[in-house]
């Protein structure tokens, strides 16, 4: 364990750390662009310049291995120097087309030159000119001449996700990144290229023009797509969310996440959710508040034979609304039938190799564990039995929150019909849903980024997330709704918010970040 | 003084370039000697002898020898005739008169450093030599001179001629190692070095033709010999490449330490008549250049030349006379390096265009005063930032032209023509 002086402040590191990773571990500010942790070192941007004592020139720190008793230091004029011109080298063949540029607000150059712009420019020859909109593949757009050429998408689709598409063509200042002969760069992780670029060269199509990034919050919270469950980062305002990113997780995901996975953000957001109960009695269907929906159920419920009572629990929600639902059930409508629906069971243990699971559920292990606890064994079959012979009358369904990955839904639905009472539980809107006869009581949830709770990955890894933020502010999480549907009452939502079109924007809090940034917001009344 | 010769003895005979002929004139006589040496002796008698990397760097090849690792893996031996450097021709002449001569000087060296699989790394455009090294190469697996139980040593070498495809970074050595991966040619990073991890990320060496050839020399006379030519510490002849204003251009072999103005003025036959020498760069384009002035200090070693701030580098003497304009030359220079940049490194990939693009403005004559000053600045920020020595190779010429001729380059900015000949550029040029 070699001992070193960064910048004054001792360090110890492990054996063979780059002066780099020390100096990111222990919170030191070093300007970087080629290298990243989760890649080879390329050692081509020049810029995290540092002077070690007892070498007169100014080393790279991606690639000088610490050794005991080195002094390092990045904050001498030398360096300070040197990582100036870097910087501009950076820059003279740049664009700087900011105003128009995705990556603005968190681009890397921008950051840089923050603390290290020569505030001065010099450059007075013609740019270089390279190509512009270069469709790369499904996902992501190139722009040459916004690329610092640091290699880190060339070494991901090199190293990470083993599929070699892009290279770096041309030499000198006609370089230009591209993909092979006959190639795109089309594989399941081709957007974490987007994230590692430090600049807006690539960029998501889904994303492109959507945002600025400066009017997008950010969490951290798990993906529910698979269940690896990959930490991630949901970026969202009031008119919703926006895309997600992968947030290192060394247990997990390292730092990247699944192209899949870029998708969890898409039905959270309103357009595709439930926004209101909906009832479907004799008289046809009728909107109502959520909370007074699932007291209406608890009606029903409280009505109906125990033995008739079943509940269908699909394994996307937390350990913790579990617990609350099936000891609700066990406990108050003193019914084990709670059954597991599985949605693509052929392909559950399948695995890429890298991140991508078979199993489309984030919480499968948490909720057998669930089930487990409370003795549940009761399986498909037998509920199929019990709808069929007409011994099961009341079905609380906990429909899926992703329900692209139950290819099942429609069929499936169309079985649990079969119940004289049908409380379906879910985020989303559905057609198959809304098809339905008999009395169907239709009660929006929150997802996975409105609310807290645990998942438990596919290695039994438990991960708690808080919740991110409110869409649908009337939604139920299942232990909402399972006390309200045992007959408790609970200080919940039961008028709803109007939805609101893009540029409104009620809330007082956003009001007072609004006053910042005046011309922003009266740019619409001038 | 004057030249001596030991490389370039039998260069003039054409059957030199023969089996035949090298024999005849005791060639392949060392190769068994050697081989019944033990390897650690040809490697201290090489240190002994005080040889330098003859490709541009000068680094003790002794001692390089020295850094591969003592252990059994398998390693290469690479001979780097990718001779890319403007003004260097030696290599050329070298493989094209005498291809046995290296050939044994690569089996010597390869049994000395425990290597049984070797490369001639050619470049592209030297399609003669090629063909040269490609009938050697046949002659001497023919006559047992290479491939299994050497002339029955027991030692195995295997050579081969790689053709590269004619960039000038092939010839810095880990991006002939690339390039001979079949990778773009690219420099690598290092650490790690070659000699610890090379090519095919296995114990590399990687030394010039004139480096391997003067080999066989040093084992057939001994280092004691070797070092009777030369200085203490640049021992041995070398090969200069002249070429520019003078009267007889060509190749020379001198001993280290011969005065530069006499390699001009004796061997090259002077200036034209009725020129006056203006300038010499002495070791190839990379190296800064020297006025008239310095040239009567210079001599042709390694720390002499060093000592007036430039190098020996590859031995390439470009002659310049006063009817040439700097600004123009360097022009043509900066161009090359914006060429030649292999676009890794950003202050290499963006300050060579970004120098070339200043000089042209200056050339067309939209320059400005602040432009000359802005051509130093670059330059400086250019050198020692990057993984190989392109950048440092554009810029050194740059900084000692524009420092050195500044009243031309004042001029050319001021009348939009050159100082010299007095056109502008469009009339220089067409």
């Amino acid at each position: 364990m070699p001992k070193c002086t960064i910048n004054g402040k001792e360090v110890e590191v492990k054996e063979g750390t780059s002066i780099i990773k020390a100096m990111v571990d222990s919170g030191e500010r070093i300007a970087h662009y080629c290298w990243h942790d989760g890649l080879s070192v390329a050692g081509v941007c020049r810029l995290c310049m540092v002077e070690i004592e007892g070498n007169p020139r100014v080393q790279i720190a991606c690639n000088t291995t610490i050794t005991e008793g080195m002094k390092i230091n990045n904050t001498s004029d030398k360096v300070r120097d040197a990582v100036k011109w870097g910087l501009d080298f950076h820059l003279i063949n740049h664009p700087l087309d900011c105003p128009i540029c995705d990556q603005a607000g968190e681009c890397g150059l921008q950051d840089q030159y923050m603390e290290y712009g020569k505030y001065d420019p010099e450059m007075a020859e013609h740019k270089q000119k390279k190509h512009k909109v270069v469709d790369l593949g499904p996902t992501v757009v190139l722009d040459s001449e916004r690329c610092i050429l640091c290699s880190r998408c060339v070494r991901f689709t090199e190293e990470v996700s083993k599929t070699n598409e892009l290279g770096i063509f041309n030499r000198g200042d006609r370089s230009e990144i591209g993909t092979h002969d006959g190639l795109e760069l089309n594989n399941k992780y081709s957007l974490n290229t987007v994230d590692i670029c430090p600049v807006g060269a690539l960029t998501s199509k889904d994303f492109r023009f959507r945002q600025r990034v400066w009017y997008l919050k950010d969490a951290e919270t798990v993906c529910n797509g698979c269940s690896t469950g990959c930490n991630i980062k949901a970026y969202y305002n009031r008119e919703g969310f926006f895309r997600v990113k992968p947030s290192y997780n060394e247990k997990v995901n390292g730092h990247w996440m699944c192209d899949e996975g870029r998708d969890v953000y898409k039905f959270v957001n309103q357009e595709h959710r439930l926004l209101k109960a909906q009832v479907r009695g004799a008289a046809g269907w009728t909107e109502m508040a959520a909370g007074a929906a699932a007291k209406k159920a608890s009606e029903v419920l409280k009505a109906a034979a125990a033995d008739s009572i079943a509940l269908v629990l699909t394994a996307q929600y937390t350990v913790e609304e579990y617990d609350a639902i099936v000891s609700t059930f066990v406990n108050e409508f003193k019914t084990k039938k709670i059954f597991f629906w599985i949605n693509n069971k052929e392909s559950f243990d399948e695995f890429d190799g890298l991140l991508i699971r078979g199993d489309k559920n984030p919480n499968t292990k948490g909720l057998l564990k669930v089930l487990e606890k409370h003795g549940i064994t009761a399986t498909w079959n037998e509920l199929s039995a019990g709808l069929a012979s007409g011994s099961v009358k009341t079905v609380v369904v906990a429909g899926p929150e992703n329900q692209a990955v139950f290819k099942d839904f429609a069929e499936r639905a169309k079985e649990l019909s079969k119940a004289q009472n049908l409380i379906w539980l879910q985020a989303g809107k559905n057609e198959a849903l809304m098809s339905l006869t008999g009395n169907v009581w239709l009660i929006p949830t929150k997802t996975f980024v409105e609310k807290d709770g645990t998942f438990i990955n596919f290695a039994g890894l438990e991960q708690k997330f808080k919740k991110v933020t409110t869409v649908v502010s009337e939604a139920l999480t299942l232990t909402e709704a399972s006390l309200l549907m045992a007959g408790k009452n609970l200080a919940i939502p039961t008028a709803a918010q109007p939805f609101m079109p893009n540029n409104q924007r009620v809330d007082q809090v956003e009001l007072e970040a609004r006053k910042k940034n005046e011309f922003v917001f009266r740019r619409g009344s001038l | 003084m004057s030249e001596v010769k030991v490389l370039t003895e039998f260069y003039h005979l054409p059957e030199f370039q023969t089996l035949a002929g090298y024999k005849a004139k005791g060639g392949y006589e060392t190769l068994p000697k050697a081989l019944k040496m033990q390897p650690q002796a040809i490697i201290d008698e090489v240190k002994a002898s005080g040889l330098r990397g003859r490709g541009g760097a000068g680094f003790p090849t002794g001692m390089k020898w020295g850094f591969l690792p003592k252990n059994g893996e398998p390693r290469y031996l690479l001979c780097n005739a990718d001779e890319g450097e403007p003004g260097t021709f030696k290599d050329r002449m070298m493989m094209e008169r005498a291809p046995h001569q290296l050939i044994e000087g690569m089996i010597i060296s390869a049994f000395a450093v425990g290597s049984n699989k070797g490369y001639i790394y050619v470049r592209g455009e030297y399609v003669y030599p090629i063909e040269c090294l490609y009938k050697a190469l046949k002659e001497a697996y023919d006559a047992g001179l290479l491939g299994k139980n050497i002339l029955g040593s027991g030692f195995d070498f295997d050579l081969d001629v790689y053709r590269g495809a004619g960039a000038y970074i092939c010839g810095e050595e880990t991006g002939m190692i690339s390039s001979l991966e079949g990778l773009k040619g690219q420099p690598k990073l290092k650490p790690p070095f070659p000699a610890v991890q090379g090519y095919l990320r296995k114990p590399t060496i990687v030394n010039n033709v004139e480096t391997l050839a003067a080999v066989t020399y040093i084992v057939r006379d001994g280092a004691a010999t070797y070092r009777k030519h030369g200085t203490e510490k640049s021992a041995g002849t070398k090969l200069f490449s002249l070429s520019g204003n003078v009267m007889k251009p060509g190749n020379y072999e001198v001993p280290l330490g011969y005065p530069l103005m006499d390699l001009i003025m004796k061997e090259g036959g002077g200036m034209k008549p009725g020129r006056r020498l203006k300038a010499v760069i002495p070791g190839g384009s990379s190296a800064p250049v020297l006025t008239a002035e310095e040239v009567g200090k210079a001599n042709l070693d390694y720390e002499s030349l060093a000592g007036l701030g430039t190098m020996l580098g590859s031995g390439a003497v470009i002659v310049i006379d006063d009817s040439q304009c700097m600004v123009d030359m360097l022009g043509v220079l900066s161009h090359f390096y914006a060429h030649e940049s292999c676009g890794q490194c950003t202050p290499c990939r963006e300050g060579t265009g970004w120098l070339n693009k200043i000089l042209h403005s200056i050339l067309e004559g939209r320059g400005r005063l602040q432009d000359i000053d802005l051509l130093i600045k670059v330059a400086d920020n250019m050198k020692g930032k990057t993984i190989c020595a392109l950048s440092d190779a554009a810029a050194l010429p740059v900084l000692s032209f524009v420092t050195k001729f500044r009243d031309e380059f004042e001029f050319y900015v001021r009348e939009g023509r050159s100082k010299v000949k007095g056109t502008t550029y469009a009339e220089m040029h067409h």
